[in-house]
């Protein structure tokens, strides 16, 4: 393998793939890796006023944390279209149901933060419609980040916590403040990302520790931070999931959305805990469980999935969680010994990973510098092929892998570059259990329709193309935007569709008929 | 020239005697496939219809003769003088549902009571996901019932057309780990849309026997334009002249009729109708959707049975779960938990109201609890009518319900 393919690859698995101005500037792997490092550094949160749901009756906000002014009713999760009954009964928590229950709710999931039950029909179709604009936007500005930002390690690193701590919340404001915290620490020390992840809202919402008392332990979220965040199953016991519990009752939030420990639900008691006995906090769960060994290779694999290969292999592995922990969880530097490692150029690693919707798209527009003017439909396409960022499908995230692909949404993808450069007639209708926040839509409302309006631009890639006869163009091109290298009979499909065209147009057919290949679904 | 399958067998009838048809029209006559199909032991056919949004199922299937239901919904309860269509149990049919009445009169349809599963998930999206990979509330699977049963060796499993959701997209119930369904809106449409001149040729192409990501795109590649070129010619064989309801599902519901009398080769079909999220003004979204749910079962029924294919069909008609007891301010209901499970076919082992109406006097905090989990459901459908192994599919501890089909 050659450097330029060494650099395409790094490209493609450390960011959302190489634009031909970087091909042009033809560094090695080794520096561009410390490019990308450099340029990943800088936290910038993703912010502005049209990522926040501003409720436009202006209702005051209610105080979760309060049970006695705000009865939950047990047995009542409320989802979003649901108000509590009038004269509905309030039930003690001690009846709170367990883990089972609110594993993979809503949002809303028992905290009705604002109250839906005062609202006509009306203003809860407008609140609807406020907060599924508000995750729009959010989506589609970290989309337009993906496609543009020099911090593409880092976009692509709090793509992977997106999946890593999956969390499905109906209040905008609480996930925007989690993926900002993500952001912040995508590229820190991993204990740092897990207690900002641990005590931000949404997720305490979203794995019931809100309803975490000393009285009444929920184990959800002790129970998901071992299972899904740092150890995986089989490296503690049912008892470690009680005990763990107990240390992290009272972990809560305030009606301003902040963290909030409120010591008199906080169970003080000696806990033991993986072999630890004290008086346990949430802190100190955090911190031992970091020192599990368990911990670095229970990670360090989830990462090698994600950017090396599906099929994690041990002898890659096991060095790399060693240093991982001897760093104290330093994540920029597993990210750069990973992307250093010999083994991750080697061909078995290369071109074998199944693009996500989210790569897919943001990869498009990222390597051929794409602007486009209306990035909705583009979101519905990243929905109808399974992607909903801020939505995943469950507490495990999104599968991944070949779980992507079948007849209908490879059908889709391979439309894809059609749909968006020639606004090729394709509608798709989104399905009615796709989400929460708004599920009576019409038919009407849930197609998609092309009109993304997305502009090709040809000057950077006549520049990557320099004096290249325009014979060999395609054979350069697909060099450039495929991992694998062509197939003689693919090439000569692609040389006829742009021999069919006037001269000016030859260029663009061959970019979409490349786009268009199976091949161009891996990376 | 467009002729039925029927009239032109009724035609070669007359033409001829019935005795002197030749061989291969017998073989035409149920397809040649399905010939296969229906005289394999336990080999049939199953349709999901999935009522997308959370029905209301007391207002389906109402307690009419039960004060609590009329007390709990002083102005949403159906009134025995709207015309509720009276079955078993003190039970009746909402007044919309006269197409499913008929099919309870014949025989044709069992309904079950308070079907749900321990610790209900209010949420929409949750709630469907554990009903589509079957679940319970305490697990995440990522593969899908039917899914799995596509994967667990089924000789008739083999191919993706044999099973079909008739939609845009493809559902996770029909997702396999190794095999998945087909979704297709038409076979008009999904073929149209293989015959992108770049993709058909690319379809035709081998996959080097790797076994990695890039065969198995292109293996998938293969099997979508084959499935859609067969769906295609074979659909072409019978178009529909029964009247189904001009509606989305009303459509659907023809697609599945007619891809079945064509004899294409399909185990499952999966459809949904979706709006059932009722919170406010319940009552004209309820007539609406049961006017194009019942309508649109009885004409599928009387398609099928006009070609012999109604007795080797299932469906299986279910919603995420069932609304709260209590009406709310709006003249809807909200998110609940335990519902009605419907199952039609023309050879049902048990027909009618199979088990009590769910327990008005005995709510959990409002909502109902649920008597019947559906997997045991499941587990039935996949092993005594798809003959399949349902523990392998589902895991243990869900009792088949003993001659339920």
């Amino acid at each position: 393998m050659n450097s330029a393919q060494q650099l395409q690859h790094l490209y493609w698995r450390a960011g959302f793939g190489p634009r031909p101005q970087d091909v042009a500037a033809s560094l090695s792997p080794r520096k561009a890796l410390r490019q990308l490092l450099n340029d990943s550094e800088k936290y910038e949160p993703l912010v502005g006023p049209a990522l926040n749901y501003t409720d436009p009756q202006g209702m005051a906000m209610t105080d979760p944390a309060s049970i006695k002014t705000n009865p939950v009713p047990n047995g009542m999760v409320t989802t979003p279209d649901q108000p509590a009954p009038p004269g509905a009964p309030t039930a003690p928590v001690a009846t709170m149901r367990p883990r089972a229950v609110f594993r993979g709710g809503t949002i809303a999931a028992g905290v009705p933060r604002l109250r839906r039950a005062a609202l006509t029909p009306e203003q809860r179709k407008m609140q609807n419609a406020g907060i599924r604009d508000a995750f729009n936007n959010m989506s589609t500005a970290w989309m337009e980040r993906m496609a543009t930002s020099p911090a593409q390690l880092r976009e692509k690193m709090v793509l992977f916590w997106h999946g890593h701590f999956a969390c499905r919340v109906r209040q905008p404001d609480a996930a925007l403040s989690l993926h900002n915290a993500m952001r912040q620490h995508a590229l820190g020390k991993f204990p740092d990302l897990l207690l900002a992840v641990s005590q931000e809202p949404a997720m305490l919402q979203f794995l019931n520790n809100q309803q975490n008392r000393k009285e009444h332990p929920n184990e959800n979220f002790a129970r998901e931070v071992m299972e899904l965040f740092t150890l995986g199953r089989g490296n503690y016991s049912e008892n470690d999931v009680k005990e763990a519990a107990r240390a992290f009752t009272g972990w809560g939030y305030d009606y301003q959305n902040r963290f909030k420990f409120r010591e008199r639900e906080h169970d003080a008691g000696p806990k033991t805990f993986l072999g630890k006995t004290g008086n346990l906090t949430g802190e100190d769960v955090l911190t031992h469980l970091m020192a599990q060994p368990a911990a670095a290779t229970f990670l360090v694999t989830k990462i090698y999935r994600f950017f090396v290969n599906e099929v994690p292999n041990p002898a890659h592995i096991e060095p790399l969680a060693v240093a991982f922990r001897k760093s104290g969880y330093d994540l920029a530097d597993l990210m750069e010994r990973l992307f250093s490692a010999d083994w991750f150029y080697e061909p078995a690693n290369v071109g074998t990973h199944i693009k996500s919707p989210v790569e897919l798209l943001a990869g498009i527009r990222r390597t051929l510098n794409v602007k486009v003017d209306n990035s909705q439909p583009l979101l519905g396409y990243q929905r109808a092929l399974g992607q909903n960022l801020f939505q995943p499908p469950n507490v495990a995230g999104w599968p991944g892998g070949r779980n992507w692909i079948d007849s209908s949404s490879l059908l889709l993808r391979l439309q894809l570059p059609a749909i968006l450069f020639k606004n090729a007639e394709f509608a798709v209708a989104l399905k009615q259990d796709d989400n929460d926040i708004a599920p009576n839509l019409s038919k009407a409302e849930r197609t998609v329709r092309p009109g993304a309006g997305a502009h090709l631009p040809l000057a950077p890639l006549q520049q990557l193309l320099g004096a290249t006869p325009a014979a060999q163009q395609p054979e350069k091109l697909s060099a450039f935007l495929l991992q694998a290298s062509i197939r003689p009979e693919n090439l000569q499909l692609v040389q006829q569709a742009a021999a069919q065209k006037e001269p000016a147009e030859a260029l663009r057919a061959t970019l979409v008929s490349l786009l268009s290949l199976p091949e161009y679904q891996l990376a | 020239m467009l002729t039925t399958r029927r009239e032109f067998l009724r035609n070669s009838a007359l033409a001829s005697t019935l005795l002197l048809v030749p061989k291969f029209l017998h073989a035409l006559d149920r397809g040649p496939g399905l010939a296969q199909l229906r005289d394999a032991v336990g080999a049939r056919r199953l349709i999901v219809v999935q009522l997308s949004g959370g029905n209301d199922g007391l207002n389906t299937v109402i307690p009419y003769k039960n004060d609590l239901y009329y007390k709990a919904r002083p102005t949403l309860g159906i009134k025995e003088t709207e015309g509720i269509l009276d079955m078993d149990k003190d039970l009746g049919l909402h007044p919309a549902l006269k197409g499913l009445k008929g099919l309870y009169d014949q025989g044709e349809l069992a309904v079950l009571n308070a079907v749900g599963y321990p610790n209900p998930d209010r949420s929409h999206f949750r709630s469907m996901d554990i009903w589509q990979s079957g679940s319970g509330s305490d697990q995440v699977v990522s593969t899908g019932w039917l899914g799995r049963y596509l994967d667990s060796n089924c000789p008739d499993c083999q191919r993706p057309y044999n099973a079909l959701e008739i939609d845009d997209t493809l559902s996770l119930a029909m997702k396999g780990a190794r095999r998945k369904g087909l979704a297709l809106k038409t076979p008009d449409k999904f073929h149209q849309i293989t015959q992108n001149r770049l993709l058909s040729k690319v379809s035709k192409e081998a996959a080097p026997q790797h076994q990695d990501q890039v065969d198995y795109l292109y293996k998938t590649l293969a099997e979508t334009a084959s499935s859609a070129d067969y769906l295609y010619d074979k659909s072409k064989i019978y178009k529909s002249s029964v009247t189904y309801p001009n509606s989305d599902f009303g459509k659907n519901l023809k697609t599945t009729a007619e891809l079945i009398n064509s004899g294409v080769e399909s185990r499952v079909y999966y459809l949904a109708l979706s709006g059932f999220d009722t919170h406010v003004r319940q009552h004209e979204q309820q007539q609406r959707l049961f006017t194009d749910l019942g309508n649109g079962l009885a004409a599928l029924a009387d398609d099928l049975r006009q070609h012999d294919q109604w007795n080797n069909t299932l469906v299986l008609v279910f919603s995420e779960f069932g609304r709260r007891v209590g009406q709310n301010a709006s003249n809807g209901t909200d998110h609940g938990t335990a519902n009605n499970l419907f199952l039609a076919g023309g050879a049902l082992q048990k027909k009618g109201v199979l088990n009590d109406a769910p327990d008005l006097a005995n709510l959990d905090q409002g909502d109902l609890r649920h008597q019947v989990d559906f997997r045991s459901i499941y587990a039935s459908v996949l092993k005594d009518w798809l003959g399949a192994d349902d523990t392998a599919i589902l895991g243990t501890g869900f009792e088949r319900l003993p001659g339920l089909v």
